[in-house]
């Protein structure tokens, strides 16, 4: 496998290309592979080798190797005082490593080994020095390069002989240390990837768990909170059954107030529109626990009779109370009798401390307690509704809310009045 | 002393070619003598015909299996020091490696250190018994 090649190796070019794959490589096994094949075609070498660490037996191993001397794969493993690891190992520990640059390679050693003068002076030099070329022979190399990153060695590239017995020049050792010190960094930064890699997996999956059971959490709560709605809208339903209007349904309660507030000009969006939708149905739903005698009386109540009619304000402020989703519905029907002027109950609140929904609410509620016939006295027409809340307006009720309702209300029969 | 002894014939059996050069090369450079084997097969007859005092036996080999070989070899040669060379580190096999009469076993990936030093050894010991 002598070099195909008849011009030399362009170092700069192939020094581009593998740094472009690095990039591309997420993977450096293959780079690593790439390499080693590089090296072996284009160099016309007699072996390639590439040693890399095994992180978790703190050992280094042959990963990849090519060439006609090619070394055997899975055989050999170089511990930490293997003269050649060793070696590169001890970085800053021993003065002499400095004997040789940041490689090794056989012409170098022999020729210090046969300077006397640094022999005699440091025979144990010599030893560590005799150690490192027999084991650089063992694995047929004649330069072996090492791969740092902050001073941990992550592998040694191990280069045989040139086929055609020429030394290696000082561009390709530069070439080669390049190359190692890229390639190191690439298999140190897949490591550090593949450990983020695995430790972000397992976090999505926990994540998705979660997030599964929050759902399913969720989709329980919905449920729940849709059958309270659903009882909830029974129990209205039933507080109007035991209080009988004759103007038709609570429904129609809701259908004003909405056409009020659309009048005018609320922003009904999103949860708004359920939230002032469940306050028209629900305002009365305290009223389940208001006796019947006091309820349904004929006539005025007395005073003591009117302390038990107000409780169904907090009466029904409780029961929406495990209403999470509904805490502003339950906010609005504790304010459903509060006057613009500041005189309603429970708390006396005034103006714009009264949630317009509320404000809302409240005419919307007077007026069809006009217009129905009670338990203690006859529907009056409309027209006169309308002038009751007038003259309310400013005291009771806000009168922008009363100008608004009645405009709606009497567009409504305008136009049931074209279609009829 | 060293330098004084008789050569020592070393045969290594394993069916993966570089690896038999491999340590081939590795023994020859500290003065062995050594031959290789490519099968189990290969290695009956070498013992024959090269005398080895010690083998490097690959314990898992595609026609004969390298236990079927330890056992053959120790029947007929029980002197024949014999380390068991593994990449399984299954007990059972090494038991029973040991149990038909292995001098030793090492495991793949080996330390070259650690195999030579074995080497030595068992060969200590053939000399002291002999």
């Amino acid at each position: 496998m002598v070099s195909r090649r008849s011009r030399p190796v362009d170092y700069h070019e192939a020094l581009r290309d593998i740094a472009r794959s690095l990039v591309r490589l997420k993977r450096p096994e293959r780079l690593l592979k790439m390499i080693t094949r590089f090296l072996d075609k284009e160099l016309g070498l007699s072996h390639a080798a590439i040693l890399v660490l095994d992180p978790q037996k703190s050992r280094y191993t042959i990963f990849d190797s090519k060439g006609i001397r090619k070394l055997p794969r899975g055989l050999l493993r170089f511990d930490p005082d293997h003269p050649l690891i060793r070696w590169f190992q001890s970085k800053n520990k021993d003065k002499d490593v400095h004997l040789l640059p940041g490689y090794v390679s056989q012409n170098r050693i022999r020729a210090l080994l046969r300077d006397s003068h640094l022999m005699k002076s440091h025979p144990e030099v010599g030893k560590r020095l005799a150690d490192l070329q027999r084991a650089l022979q063992d694995l047929r190399a004649e330069v072996a390069i090492p791969g740092h990153v902050k001073d941990a060695l992550v592998g040694v590239l191990l280069l045989g002989k040139k086929l055609n017995h020429r030394l290696f020049t000082q561009t390709e050792l530069h070439f080669f240390q390049t190359l190692v010190h890229d390639a190191a960094i690439a298999v140190k930064t897949s490591e550090f990837n593949q450990r983020l890699i695995e430790r972000n997996l397992e976090l999505e999956s926990k994540k998705r768990e979660l997030e599964e059971r929050l759902q399913e959490i969720e989709r329980l709560r919905k449920k729940e909170q849709e059958t309270y709605y659903q009882i909830m809208k029974s129990l209205a339903q039933e507080v109007h059954a035991k209080d009988p209007y004759t103007f038709g349904h609570i429904r129609q309660v809701e259908q004003l107030g909405i056409m009020a507030a659309k009048e005018l000009g609320l922003d009904l969006s999103g949860k708004k529109h359920d939230i002032l939708s469940a306050s028209l149905l629900l305002h009365d739903v305290g009223k389940i626990g208001i006796p019947d005698n006091i309820l349904k009386k004929p006539g005025s109540l007395d005073s003591e009779e009117w302390k038990v009619m107000r409780t169904h304000v907090e009466k029904g402020v409780k029961i929406l109370e495990p209403l999470s989703d509904f805490k502003e519905v339950a906010e609005i029907i504790r304010c459903h009798h509060e006057f613009y002027d500041g005189t309603g109950y429970p708390r006396g609140l005034k103006g714009d401390e009264i949630p317009i929904e509320a404000r809302i609410v409240s005419v919307v509620d007077a007026f069809h307690a006009i217009v129905s016939t009670r338990c203690y006295r006859e529907g009056r027409p409309m027209e006169a509704a309308f002038q009751e809340l007038q003259r309310c307006a400013g005291t009771q009720f806000d009168p922008k809310v009363v100008q608004a309702f009645v405009r709606a209300v009497k567009k409504k029969r305008q136009k049931e009045h074209k279609e009829g | 002393m060293k330098g004084e002894e008789k050569m020592i014939r070393l045969l290594v059996v394993d069916d993966e070619p570089e690896i038999c050069d491999f340590l081939k090369s590795f023994f020859e450079e500290r003065d062995f003598e050594v031959q290789t084997a490519l099968s189990g097969g290969e290695a009956l007859k070498a013992v024959e015909s090269f005398h080895p005092q010690i083998a490097l036996l690959d314990i898992k080999m595609g026609d004969v299996d390298g236990l079927t070989v330890l056992k053959k070899v120790k029947e007929k040669h029980p002197k024949l020091k014999v380390i068991m060379v593994t990449a399984l580190e299954t007990t059972e096999k090494i038991e029973e490696a040991m149990r038909l009469g292995a001098d030793n076993y090492i495991t793949k990936p080996l330390s070259l250190e650690y195999l030579e030093n074995d080497v030595r050894e068992k060969i200590a010991n053939l000399a002291a018994n002999s």
